[in-house]
C-alpha cells in the first residue's frame, strides 16, 4: 500500500500534523451548542464535521490508498483516533456505519459495479445503517428471521429489524435476511445494500430511557431488492457480515477509553462542584478508579498493537469491550453518586457528546450501550472463558430439569 | 540484549522455578538466583549487568510471584539498585554474586539525628541471612550492618508463608560513612527512585501470582466433576473466571504501560504515579483472584496441602507492603484533583 499522504506514513509525523489541524478545525463550544438541541440541529452539526474531515482525509485513513485520505497503517490509523479523543472533538456518529461497516463491506465483497455505485456516494455524505439486530436476535445474530424470498429478479423482504443506529437518517441499509430455513441457521443468510426509500420500508425511532432516540425499529412489508444489490452470493451473508462487525478492528475503543481518560478531570470538577472535593471516601473510590480507566486503555492499547503484528488470539476483543464495558459503568455510577440529589433534577443532555457528559444519570443509563449492544457482557464472558480460558461450550441440547 | 532475549531468559527462570516446586524454600532457591546470575538483570552493561533495567526486573518479580518461590528476590534487587545508582560498581558484583543485603519492603520510620540513626524497620526479608540492610531516613540513603551495636531484629511469623519477615529497632546507631550512599536532594531521589521500583516489583509480583492462580483454578475447573459433568461447564462459574481472566489482562497491560510511561527517570513523579497506579490495581486484583479461588476449589481449597492458601496469604500481604498508611488510591486521586 503506498502513501499519499504529506507525512509520508511516519505515525509521529502525523500526529503532529492531526493535532495542529483539529486545534484549527474542531468546532469551539460544540458540546453546548448540541445541549438540549433536536435531531435535526446534531444531523446539521455532523454533516458539517463530516465535510471537513473528508476534506482534510481524517475521515477516510482505513480506505485503500486510491481514495483520498486513504492507505493509512493501522498505526496512523489509532494516532488520528487519540488525537480526535484528546482534542474533544466530535464523534462521527452518524457517518461511523458508512464509513467503516458499509465502506469495508463493499470494498471486500462487493462487484466493481456496487464498488462505483456506493463508495463515491459515502464521501458525499450519504447516511447508511445496519439492519442485522431483530427483536429475537440480538446478542444470538445467527437466529435472524426477516425473510426474503426470491421473485425472478427481485428479493422480497417481510420482517422487522431493531437496534439499528440512526436509521431515521439513512439512505441505505445493511441487510442481513434469511433466504433458507432449512439448515444451520448461518447458512442460510443473505446480505443485501438496500435503498431505504424503498416502497415498504418503515422507520420508526425508539424512545430510549434517556430520552434520547439513537436507534430505530425497521419494518419491512414486501419490500422488493434487486438482486443486484446482493453481496456475495445467496447464503453467504453470515461470512459477510464478519467482515461487516469486524471493519473497525478495535480503534473506536482506543478513542472510547482514550475519552474516558481524558474525561477523569469531570469527576474533579463535579466534586468541587458539591462542595465534596476533600471527601476521602470519594477520593479513595475516585483514586480506584483511575488505574482502572488507564488499565482499560492499556487493553485496548495492546490489543491494536496485537492487531497491526497480527498476533491477537480469539477472545482477546471481547477482554477489551468486556473490560471498557464494566469501568465505563463504574465510571458514571461514581459521577452519579457525588452528582447526588441535585443530579436526580432532569436536565439537557448533549446530542453525541459521548459517554462522560457530565450529565451523571445520563451518562449512567448510556453506558448500558456498551455493556449490552455489540454482544453483551455476557456473550464476551462466554467467549472470554471458552476461547482464553478453554472452558466448555454450552451443550447444544438441553432440557428443562 | 534484545526483548527476544529477555523473554527467553524469562522463559528459563519460569522453567528452572517450575522445577523447582510451587513454593520452593529459600535454602533451594536462593542459590539459584546467585548461581544463574538473575540478580544482574537490571544491572547496566557498564556495571557487568544484562541492562535490562525496570521492565527485565519485573518479568523476573512476575516469576517469582508466579512460583512463589522463597528466595529474597525483591529486597536484593532493591539493594542492588542503589548500588548501581550510586556508581559502587564492586559492591554490585558482590550484592549480586555472594553477600545477600536486604532492605523493607514498607516505609521505615527512622530518624538521623547527630548522625545516629534511630527507630523502626517493618517487613524486612530474611533479615538473618543479610548482612547489611538498605535503609532511607530522611536526607540519607545508607547500607546498615545488622551486626552493628544498636541494631536489635527480631522474626515476626506472617501467614504468608512465602516470605520470612522481621523487625528492625535501631537505636543510636553510628552510620558508616563508607556506607551512605547518598545524601540531601541525591539521597531523597534514590528514596524516590527505589519507592516506585518496589511499587512496580510488588505489582509485577502481583500479577505472576494472579495469572498462575487464575489458571490452576480454571485447570481444577475443568477436571472436577459434579453432578455428572465438569464444573467448567456451568456459566455462573465461566463467568466469574471470565471477569478475573479480564481484570488479570487489564493488570498485565497496565503494568507494562505503567513501565513504559515510567521511563528511566524512577525518582520522577510521573514514575511514582505510574507505579503506585500499577502497583494498587495489580494487588487488588490479585486479592480479588485468590478471594474467588478459594470459593471456587470449594473444600480442597480449605485444606493446607491445597496451593489456594499459599496465594491467597501473598495476595493479602502484597496489599499491605508498599507505601504506608494505606493511601495509594488517595495519592492518585489528589494528584488528579491538583491539576485544575
Amino acid at each position: 500500500m503506498t502513501h499519499t499522504t504529506t507525512t509520508g506514513g511516519n505515525p509521529e509525523a502525523l500526529r503532529a500534523e492531526v493535532r495542529a489541524w483539529l486545534q484549527q478545525n474542531v468546532p469551539p463550544g460544540w458540546r453546548a451548542a448540541q445541549t438540549g438541541t433536536g435531531q435535526d440541529m446534531f444531523v446539521r452539526s455532523q454533516r458539517d464535521w463530516f465535510t471537513k474531515l473528508v476534506k482534510a482525509g481524517y475521515a477516510t485513513p482505513h480506505w485503500s490508498a486510491e481514495w483520498p485520505g486513504g492507505g493509512r497503517s493501522l498505526a496512523e490509523q489509532k494516532v488520528i483516533y487519540e488525537e480526535v479523543a484528546r482534542a474533544d472533538a466530535p464523534r462521527l456518529i452518524l457517518f461511523f456505519v458508512a464509513l467503516y461497516h458499509a465502506a469495508c463491506t463493499v470494498m471486500e465483497w462487493g462487484s466493481e459495479a456496487q464498488k462505483r455505485q456506493h463508495l463515491p456516494g459515502i464521501l458525499e455524505g450519504r447516511v447508511w445503517c445496519q439492519g442485522f439486530s431483530e427483536p429475537n436476535a440480538g446478542s444470538d445474530l445467527a437466529s435472524v428471521r426477516t425473510r426474503a424470498e426470491r421473485r425472478g429478479d427481485v428479493y422480497v423482504i417481510n420482517g422487522q429489524k431493531t437496534w439499528s443506529t440512526l436509521a431515521q437518517f439513512a439512505d441505505r441499509c445493511l441487510l442481513l435476511v434469511r433466504t433458507d430455513g432449512s439448515g444451520a441457521p448461518q447458512a442460510g443468510l443473505t446480505y443485501l445494500l438496500l435503498d431505504m426509500k424503498t416502497k415498504g420500508v418503515t422507520v420508526r425511532p425508539i424512545a430510549q430511557i434517556t430520552g434520547d432516540d439513537e436507534f430505530s425499529e425497521i419494518f419491512f412489508d414486501d419490500v422488493e431488492v434487486p438482486l443486484s444489490d446482493r453481496v456475495g452470493e445467496e447464503g453467504q451473508g453470515w461470512a459477510v457480515a464478519q467482515s461487516t462487525l469486524a471493519s473497525e478492528r478495535g480503534l473506536t475503543l482506543v478513542e472510547l477509553t482514550q475519552r474516558m481518560r481524558y474525561s477523569l478531570p469531570r469527576i474533579a470538577a463535579i466534586m468541587r462542584e458539591r462542595g465534596v472535593a476533600d471527601d476521602p471516601a470519594l477520593r479513595r473510590e475516585l483514586g480506584r478508579l483511575i488505574p482502572k480507566v488507564d488499565a482499560a486503555c492499556a487493553l485496548a492499547d495492546r490489543y491494536l498493537l496485537k492487531r497491526i503484528e497480527g498476533t491477537e488470539a480469539a477472545g482477546d476483543a471481547s477482554i477489551v469491550k468486556l473490560a471498557y464495558a464494566r469501568t465505563l459503568r463504574e465510571f458514571t455510577l461514581l459521577g452519579q453518586r457525588i452528582a447526588g440529589l441535585q443530579g436526580q433534577y432532569r436536565e439537557d443532555f448533549i446530542r453525541g457528546g459521548g459517554m462522560e457528559t457530565g450529565n451523571w444519570p445520563f451518562d449512567f443509563m448510556n453506558s448500558y450501550n456498551w455493556s449490552i449492544a455489540g454482544g453483551s457482557d455476557e456473550i464476551q464472558r462466554n467467549i472470554i472463558a471458552e476461547r482464553l480460558l478453554g472452558m466448555p461450550r454450552e451443550p447444544k441440547n438441553w432440557v428443562l430439569a | 540484549m534484545s526483548t527476544a532475549e529477555l523473554i527467553q531468559l524469562r522463559d528459563s527462570a519460569r522453567q528452572v522455578l517450575g522445577e523447582a516446586g510451587l513454593a520452593a524454600s529459600e535454602s533451594k532457591t536462593w542459590p539459584l538466583v546467585l548461581e544463574l546470575g538473575w540478580l544482574l538483570v537490571a544491572v547496566p552493561e557498564e556495571l557487568g549487568g544484562l541492562g535490562q533495567g525496570l521492565a527485565g526486573a519485573c518479568a523476573f518479580h512476575e516469576e517469582f510471584g508466579r512460583s512463589l518461590a522463597a528466595a529474597p528476590y525483591l529486597p536484593a534487587m532493591l539493594a542492588i539498585d542503589a548500588a548501581c545508582a550510586a556508581g559502587k560498581a564492586d559492591w554490585v558484583e558482590r550484592f549480586a554474586t555472594r553477600d545477600f543485603v536486604t532492605a523493607p519492603l514498607a516505609d521505615p520510620a527512622l530518624t538521623l539525628s547527630d548522625g545516629k540513626l534511630g527507630g523502626t524497620a517493618s517487613a524486612v526479608p530474611s533479615a538473618d541471612l543479610a548482612g547489611h540492610v538498605l535503609l532511607c531516613a530522611d536526607d540519607c540513603v545508607a547500607l546498615v550492618s545488622l551486626k552493628q551495636a544498636g541494631v536489635e531484629w527480631r522474626e515476626r511469623p506472617t501467614w504468608d508463608a512465602t516470605r520470612r519477615l522481621f523487625d528492625l529497632r535501631l537505636s543510636g546507631v553510628e552510620l558508616d560513612p563508607g556506607l551512605v550512599l547518598a545524601r540531601g536532594e541525591a539521597a531523597r531521589a534514590l528514596a524516590r527512585r527505589l519507592a516506585a521500583q518496589r511499587d512496580f516489583a510488588l505489582a509485577a509480583d502481583a500479577v505472576g501470582g494472579a495469572a498462575a492462580l487464575l489458571d490452576s483454578t480454571v485447570e481444577y475447573l475443568r477436571t472436577r466433576r459434579q453432578f455428572g459433568r465438569p464444573l467448567a461447564l456451568f456459566q455462573a462459574l465461566k463467568h466469574r473466571c471470565a471477569d478475573l481472566k479480564a481484570q488479570v489482562a487489564g493488570a498485565e497491560a497496565l503494568l507494562a504501560e505503567t513501565l513504559s510511561r515510567a521511563g528511566d527517570d524512577l525518582a520522577s513523579p510521573a514514575a511514582e504515579r505510574a507505579g503506585q497506579a500499577a502497583k494498587l490495581q495489580a494487588c487488588a486484583v490479585y486479592a480479588r483472584v485468590a478471594e474467588e479461588a478459594l470459593q471456587l476449589h470449594g473444600g480442597i481449597g480449605m485444606t493446607a496441602e491445597h496451593l489456594c492458601h499459599l496465594y491467597l496469604k501473598r495476595a493479602l500481604l502484597n496489599e499491605h507492603l508498599g507505601r504506608g498508611g494505606n493511601r495509594y488510591d488517595l495519592d492518585l486521586a489528589e494528584a488528579l484533583m491538583a491539576v485544575p
